[in-house]
């Protein structure tokens, strides 16, 4: 389905570099990571408990919560290396990396096919002398968007998104149409009915295969299992464990920590 | 020629005109963009004195109307400088933060025209202002140029509709409904709303010398709250998110008190100078309150993107 909609796999994925990043409040700290590599493998998980600093880390990344100290870097497939941690947020975007939210949220006032052609559409196209623009974008980005909307079920396109589940979906569809090199999807399934979870993993994998990378926060572990290539584990702020699903599922430390006896 | 048109009526009409032009970039700001400029008066009164200032006190090498499309140029670009150092301060502040700086601009402007007098004339007002053209009686220039400013507030009421059809429109209304969202998509968003306030600043400032022409004296008067109370009004009350907002708003409140009220109405002559400007403000005020309290998104009601998405792009 939305094979047709993804560009052609380029030979290399781009890499997120995270050294020595460090976030506290209130003098607790939340996020001490030493060293990460993102973007080894097409599709990689983050995992851990509840206040393991995941949602913390990828906001880090994303530069919506400063760094006290440490570095970010995207290395692209081609070009220089970009200092993410010093780049201001609607930077990150033009330079591939989108983030889908773990909270649901969404334009209020405008309606579904709004939502994604806003994020089709070239800043060119949104320039205050540019008012007679409309029918050109919609010519450009309409067919695309509308293959998305029939994939995912959307009926009305042209009404406002109402339920949860519309906005969760739409945010994930926002990020693709943004068309990232590197996408991070924080709790991408989460309230989904199992069909369209389903639809979303199909999507993740495609797009994957198609050259992005992909890091997948999520707590609905077979999600984690059946999509990611690599897993990290997260535990009071830092990544302790790497490795592929299948160790990482067995490890004790994870079963301790995270899964409990019985789980594996 | 004319006898049928009361000169009253000429000045009541261009005062609708006036605060509908200012309503509906302060839609733009406001009801697009979230942006809440309660500092309408003091781009106004920049574009006003800059015209004003440059008009009489220069001594040009050419006369009307090069004359007059020189000081309205330089209005124009002077306010919408305003609006970007303005627009730079407030980028940053929240809603609260934006009312106090916009309000402060306000108030600056006016002091300026107020202590600045070997400029402006102070606070006995600058004289020596005229229309760029003569085709006979005063009635006959004001008509004329009632007609000139309703034909640019008609381009601006275009613009802002055409807005509304239109990819900027919609980042507008991204970047005020949810600026981190629309961030993450790679929307520059501070830009955007400099870019706006600087635009919609510039035109306030045209708007401010054409008003300059109309009255032909500034005391700064002129360039108090009652102006920006007026475009806040009469866009409240027809509906902030809506095209015709400031229009409908603006006819109803300024058309119904300065045309039919103050000019058909049989009330006392002593009522004129001091009584009414002071029932206008608490009519005015009063029907803030109303609106705020038993419609709040105004007569026209909010916005309807959901009817437009089906019009420009079908079912």
């Amino acid at each position: 389905m939305v094979a047709d909609v993804v560009a052609p796999a380029p030979a290399a994925r781009p890499q997120i570099r995270i050294e020595g990043a460090v976030k506290s409040f209130g003098g607790h700290v939340v996020v001490d990571v030493d060293e990460l590599v993102l973007g080894d493998r097409p599709i990689e998980g983050l995992i851990g408990p509840n206040g393991a600093g995941k949602t913390t880390l990828m906001r880090m990344i994303m530069h919506s919560i400063p760094l006290d100290r440490g570095s970010v870097t995207l290395r692209p497939v081609d070009g220089p290396e970009v200092a993410l941690s010093k780049l201001p947020a609607d930077q990150m975007a033009r330079h591939g990396v989108v983030k889908s939210n773990q909270v649901i949220t969404d334009f209020d006032k405008l309606t579904i096919l709004d939502s994604l052609l806003l994020a089709s559409t070239e800043h060119r196209y949104e320039q205050p002398y540019r008012v007679f623009s409309e029918e050109l974008v919609f010519e450009r980005y309409g067919s695309e968007i509308a293959r998305y909307l029939d994939y995912f079920g959307f009926t009305d396109a042209r009404a406002l998104a109402l339920s949860a589940g519309e906005k969760k979906l739409l945010d994930i569809i926002r990020c693709l149409l943004v068309k990232p090199s590197f996408l991070m999807l924080d709790e991408p399934t989460a309230g989904l009915p199992g069909e369209l979870t389903e639809k979303v993993m199909a999507t993740i994998r495609e797009i994957a295969a198609a050259g992005t990378a992909v890091v997948i926060v999520e707590h609905d572990l077979n999600v984690i299992w059946s999509l990611c290539d690599e897993v990290h584990f997260m535990a009071e702020g830092k990544v302790v464990l790497h490795g592929d699903p299948q160790s990482i599922r067995e490890h004790r430390t994870v079963v301790e920590k995270y899964l409990g006896e019985g789980h594996v | 020629m004319l006898d049928w048109l009361d000169a009253f009526l000429i000045t009541g009409l261009f005062e609708v005109v006036m605060i509908a032009g200012l309503g509906l970039l302060l839609h733009l700001q406001l009801g697009l963009a979230r942006i809440a400029n309660f500092g309408v008066v003091g781009f106004w009164g920049v574009g006003m004195y800059t015209f004003g200032v440059l008009y009489v006190k220069v001594d040009w090498p050419f006369g009307d109307p090069w004359q007059f499309l020189a000081c309205a140029a330089a209005a124009t670009l002077v306010a919408g400088l305003a609006g970007a150092l303005v627009g730079w301060l407030i980028s940053d502040l929240d809603i609260d933060g934006v009312l106090v700086v916009t309000l402060g601009f306000a108030t600056a402007v006016q002091i300026v025209a107020t202590t600045e007098a070997d400029w402006t004339g102070g606070a006995f007002g600058l004289g020596g202002l005229g229309f760029p053209y003569d085709i006979g009686t005063v009635k006959e220039n004001e008509f004329v140029w009632l007609m000139i400013t309703g034909l640019l507030v008609a381009a601006i009421l275009f613009y802002v509709w055409r807005v509304h059809r239109s990819p900027y429109g919609r980042l507008l209304i991204a970047t005020g409904g949810n600026e981190p969202l629309a961030r993450s998509l790679g929307k520059p968003t501070f830009r955007t709303k400099l870019w706006l306030f600087v635009v919609t600043s510039a035109a306030m400032g045209l708007l401010g010398a054409m008003e300059a022409v109309m009255v032909r004296y500034l005391d700064v008067g002129h360039i108090g709250i009652s102006i920006t109370l007026a475009a806040i009004v009469g866009l409240v009350l027809g509906g902030t998110a809506r095209v015709w907002g400031a229009v409908v708003g603006t006819v109803l409140t300024v058309g119904l008190f300065d045309i039919v009220i103050r000019t058909y109405l049989p009330l006392p002559r002593e009522w004129y100078s001091q009584a009414l400007p002071v029932m206008r403000e608490v009519l005015f005020g009063l029907a803030l309150i109303l609106v705020l309290l038993f419609r709040p998104l105004g007569l026209l009601g909010d916005m309807r993107r959901d009817q437009l998405m089906r019009k420009l792009h079908g079912r």
